[in-house]
């Protein structure tokens, strides 16, 4: 494989895994969960560094992602006390373990250099650069892990669809008919947090906020159906990263910026001139309403 | 502010440090409130990440790395995010959540490809821009603590003159559009004076407290209080007691400020969930457990009487058998029956048998349920003054004497 063609395709992988995941969080309005994870994922560096005195990547995904499971467990476990509502929580949990992590760094790790850029926070420019021999075929890191993840969410949001479907528009109709939406709901927050972590390393941590994010969001902005939210979250993301791949490309500039500018640009299209939501569509429904509205109220009089 | 830290018996330095974290800790605690209320608990950090575009674009409008045209530049960028953020909301259905997650991220990729244009500038002086957000709590000068306290002043003064606005604004907005209020332009004011609080409190402590320090006091002054009116001074408290609480253990243990506060702030608010009083998730649970152990032990009471009224006392096995009640359960209330009296074990089989205390509690518990029965099936033709549905457990006592017999009447005709 060229070296583009790597890149694009870690890049759109890693946007089929959170494709697939980012309408749920959106949904049931934990889309900052994305983040919090990023910053969650720090007290496990620092742990994996100060137990093994390693920095090997997989060592540090490994202890990023125990962290990470942590972080959305507690979340999920403040959360359902009903005391605290979902933002709140996530608000409360991830500077805990960030400032934990920075503690960790002060007290113990202060001689060593523990850069988060060139520990989990990856950069997708050197994707190309990492090979593996699979069976004699050479294969980039990054896209065998991102593949195999995005694998692993498509084969759980296909086996799970109805049963994430049901527990995530209505909990208690879920309940009633013997799903268990605490258990499903915290299945699938391990996923986002392994999916997370694992994409954090091959593509960096602000590009994976976003593909969670920017296109669920977009996605909802222009349907009401579920399968189609997450094909178009999914597509979103691929078009993001060909697109941003080569504007980046032409304006020499950041690769993960530019694809995220390119999300930003589809949620702002859809957020204008979506069919049924957009602000175009809405304003022309608002006008046809009022003009039919006065010509009644003239009929009458 | 010199008799301030004059007044406190820490040398200088900590002692600046101990009053900033108190006066930020009482802004955001205040300010805090209304973005916790409205789901937008994470709108600070949205802020903090939107602060790094505003930096690139005022770095390459001066071409200097000069503080105040820096912090300028943060805040407007800051502004614009929230502006966006709060329109996003209002006209589309996008919720608070997402909206904040889809103004940071894109901000944040901007200030990314901002990064990258300014990098490939060669330009020697730009070294480090990204850091230059990112503060320190030990760096806090006088002149900070000044600023600091002007903002306190400015947004409480806002608080505490618009509050009926304000909080009508906050709890229904409809209505309060209705009324005439300037719903979106409050909305926008009270996220611009965030902002503004954000702004400067990331570059003194760092963007993952000011995160913290919105949240942690709003959460746990929530779990003590339902009325806005102590709801926003107690977070305020709150909030400047974590701050100096927070500052106080790092100097004392020489720790980084921010991550102890942080950790403190989440402590405060985590004691709160668990031990409110009436509210919190422990008192909950033992409440609950507690109305559990009473139905059982009433349950099993009028069990074991039917059990005598058709045969032979039975055993205890029998009993479970009959009832299909876990063991561990039954055993359990068997034993604080017998403590309360109102059991005995008769002969060599220990057969179950009620006393005559026992004998009584099992004939008025079951006048009570009949007359809870009696309330269900005709409690509509009673026709009284208080239409509350009366406590299940005690009919009698919370409709009186005078209606519960009225009650019983009905029930026998």
């Amino acid at each position: 494989m060229n070296d583009d063609l790597v890149i694009i395709v870690t890049a759109g992988l890693a946007a089929t895994a959170c494709g697939l995941l980012g309408p749920f969080l959106v949904l049931r309005r934990a889309a900052l969960l994305s983040d919090a994870v990023s910053h969650a994922v720090l007290p496990g560096i620092v742990a994996t560094w100060l137990l093994f005195q390693t920095r090997a990547p997989l060592a540090v995904i490994i202890g990023g992602a125990v962290f990470a499971v942590l972080c959305v467990l507690a979340i999920d476990g403040l959360r359902s006390t009903g005391l605290v509502r979902s933002d709140a929580a996530i608000g409360l949990v991830f500077p805990l373990l960030f400032a934990l992590g920075v503690l960790g760094v002060t007290r113990y790790a202060s001689g060593i250099h523990l850069d988060l850029d060139s520990t989990i926070y990856g950069e997708i420019a050197f994707a190309p650069f990492d090979v593996w021999n699979v069976a004699g075929i050479e294969v980039a890191r990054s896209v065998a892990i991102i593949g195999t993840i995005a694998a692993l969410n498509l084969v759980f949001v296909v086996l799970a669809w109805k049963e994430l479907k049901a527990t995530t528009f209505d909990p208690g109709f879920a309940q009633t008919i013997g799903l268990r939406p605490q258990l499903l709901s915290r299945v699938m927050l391990i996923a986002v947090a392994i999916t997370a972590v694992t994409a954090f390393e091959s593509v960096g941590a602000i590009l994976v906020v976003t593909l969670l994010i920017v296109p669920g969001a977009t996605a909802y902005l222009l349907t009401d159906r579920l399968a189609l939210m997450v094909a178009l979250a999914v597509g979103i993301g691929w078009l993001s990263a060909v697109a941003g791949y080569w504007g980046a490309v032409a304006g020499d500039s950041s690769i993960a910026g530019t694809m995220g500018l390119v999300c930003a640009l589809c949620f702002a299209l859809a957020l204008l001139v979506s069919p049924k939501y957009g602000l175009v569509a809405t304003a022309l429904r608002r006008r046809r309403r009022s003009a039919a509205t006065a010509t009644a109220l003239a009929a009458e009089r | 502010m010199g008799w301030l830290i004059d007044l406190i018996p820490l040398s200088y330095t900590d002692a600046v440090v101990v009053i900033g974290a108190a006066i930020l800790g009482l802004t955001s605690g205040v300010l805090g409130s209304f973005a916790v209320l409205r789901e937008r608990s994470l709108v600070g950090d949205a802020i903090a990440h939107a602060a790094l575009p505003g930096v690139c674009i005022a770095f390459l409008l001066t071409g200097a790395k000069d503080a105040g045209s820096l912090i300028v530049g943060a805040a407007f960028a800051g502004i614009a995010a929230a502006v966006l953020m709060v329109a996003i909301e209002h006209t589309s259905r996008i919720r608070p959540d997402a909206a904040i997650g889809v103004v940071l991220s894109c901000f944040f990729s901007l200030g990314i490809v901002l990064l990258t244009y300014i990098a490939s500038q060669n330009d020697a002086s730009q070294a480090g821009l990204e850091k230059y957000l990112f503060g320190q709590a030990a760096g806090l000068l006088e002149r900070d603590l000044v600023v600091m306290a002007a903002l306190a002043g400015a947004s409480l003064l806002v608080v505490v003159a618009g509050f009926r606005i304000l909080k009508v604004a906050l709890f229904d907005s409809d209505f309060a559009a209705s009324l005439g209020l300037p719903v979106r332009i409050l909305d926008i004011a009270m996220t611009l004076l965030l902002v503004v609080a954000v702004v400067i409190g990331v570059r003194m402590v760092g963007a993952i407290l000011m995160v913290a320090m919105l949240i942690s006091p709003v959460v746990a002054a929530r779990q003590l209080t339902h009325r806005l009116r102590t709801l926003l001074p107690l977070a305020g408290v709150l909030g400047a007691a974590i701050g100096i609480a927070g500052a106080l253990l790092a100097t004392g243990s020489e720790l980084p400020t921010g991550p102890v506060v942080v950790v403190v702030g989440f402590c405060v608010a985590l004691a709160a969930v668990l031990f409110s009083p009436g509210r919190g998730a422990l008192w909950r649970a033992r409440h609950v457990a507690a109305e559990r152990r009473r139905a059982a032990f009433e349950g099993v009471l009028l069990e074991v009487e039917t059990a005598m009224h058709a045969g032979p006392p039975p055993t205890t096995e029998e009993l479970r058998l009959a009832t299909g009640r876990p063991r561990a359960q039954l055993a359990t209330t068997l034993r604080s029956l017998e403590r309360a009296g109102l059991l005995d074990r008769d002969g060599a089989e220990h057969r179950l048998r009620l006393t005559e205390a026992g004998a009584a509690a099992a004939h008025e518990l079951e006048q009570r349920r009949d007359l809870w029965a009696a309330w269900l099936e005709h409690g509509s033709s009673l026709d009284l003054p208080d239409a509350r549905e009366p406590d299940p457990r005690d009919v009698r006592a919370s409709l009186g004497d005078d209606a519960a017999d009225r009650l019983q009447e009905l029930a026998t005709t």
